[in-house]
């Protein structure tokens, strides 16, 4: 029986294996326990709209467009490896999931909708301060912790 | 890659519609490094923010490389390349035969023949830098190369209005949150 169930949100940064590390360190041995390694990702932009429909160069476009998809199965692929390498260090493979879908909204908001629908009770997040980046997309950190409420929150900095 | 040129008014049109119609910083820069390298038919493609006090360049947004590239390192504005040095595009055509690369050997094991870096700006002062990466030696075309610079400061605007949009809706909740604390000290006795 599940008696918590642990998010791991994954973006293959390096902060990000570090909060991997930490999840294979600190769960281990815990066998009532469900990790979920989670991806999303921005899909390809839409073309074909619009005046620029019939340029030559966007029939090329989309021949590339292809090859997006194709690094978005590289992405799966390199997320499913990092699943792996939880069961590797010792959680059972039933144990370890991980979800791969495309963004609609901000990172932060697709957190917190998706810890709100799987009723995650523990959410594992990487903070790395004085991020300028932050000061143009916000901070994805500060808003996780500020909207989930009744959630334990692991910080790896 | 010989210098003809390769970006029309059509291309400029779809990218710069790009930026102007996302309501998302973060999903409109992922998608002008797609659309760069799939238009410029390249490698890859990086758009970075400028941290004023360190001179590092932290990536916002990158199509085409690998994260193990990408994780090589901290990148700094006055090691690599330097375009925020001197202001002007820098043009590395041969990754083989320059110093101006910070991780040179990192970047042949990419698979990178040829970067092109270019400050973004905004009000004279740098926020960040738009780096393409070729798989091939590239001889750009002065006329690209312009379409370039004139993307890289559509960027430096976008980056500025989300910037300072993002502080606005800070300073919103703040007072909000401000307003609903005094409440008690305004109520009629």
């Amino acid at each position: 029986m599940t008696k918590q169930k642990v998010l791991l949100p994954f973006n293959f940064k390096q902060l990000d294996q570090k909060a991997l590390a930490f999840v294979a360190q600190s769960f281990t041995g815990q066998t009532d326990l469900k990790i979920t390694l989670f991806h999303a990702y921005t899909p390809p932009p839409e073309l074909g709209k619009g005046d620029a429909m019939d340029i030559p160069v966007m029939s090329k476009m989309r021949e590339r467009l292809m090859s997006l998809h194709q690094e978005m199965t590289d992405q799966e692929t390199a997320l499913i490896k990092a699943v792996e390498f939880l069961v590797e260090n010792g959680f059972p493979k039933d144990r370890v999931h991980h979800i791969f879908r495309p963004r609609k909204k901000d990172i932060a908001s697709e957190i917190v909708k998706l810890v709100k629908e799987g009723r995650y009770q523990v959410v594992v997040l990487n903070h790395k301060p004085g991020k300028i980046t932050r000061l143009f997309t916000g901070s994805t950190f500060y808003r996780v912790v500020g909207e989930l409420k009744g959630v334990t929150a692991c910080i790896v900095t | 890659m010989s210098a003809q040129d390769k970006i029309g008014m059509d291309i400029f049109k779809v990218v710069t519609r790009a930026i102007a119609e996302s309501d998302s910083l973060d999903i409109m820069a992922d998608h002008l490094t797609q659309l760069l390298a799939g238009f410029l038919d390249i490698k890859a493609s990086t758009i970075f923010v400028l941290e004023p006090e360190s001179k590092e360049l932290e990536v916002l947004a990158s199509y085409g490389l690998s994260h193990e590239y990408l994780n090589k390192g901290p990148i700094w504005a006055d090691r690599s390349i330097g375009c925020l040095i001197t202001g002007e595009p820098v043009v590395v055509g041969d990754v083989a035969d320059t110093d101006r690369l910070q991780y040179p050997d990192d970047a042949k094991k990419e698979g990178i023949a040829s970067i092109i870096s270019l400050p973004i700006r905004f009000l004279g002062e740098d926020v960040g830098a738009l780096r393409l990466y070729h798989r091939e030696v590239w001889d750009i075309s002065p006329r690209d190369l312009d379409y370039l610079l004139i993307l890289a400061e559509i960027i430096g605007l976008s980056l500025m209005y989300t910037k300072l949009n993002i502080a606005l809706y800070n300073i919103k909740a703040t007072i909000s949150d401000l307003h609903l604390g005094l409440e008690p000290f305004f109520k009629a006795e």
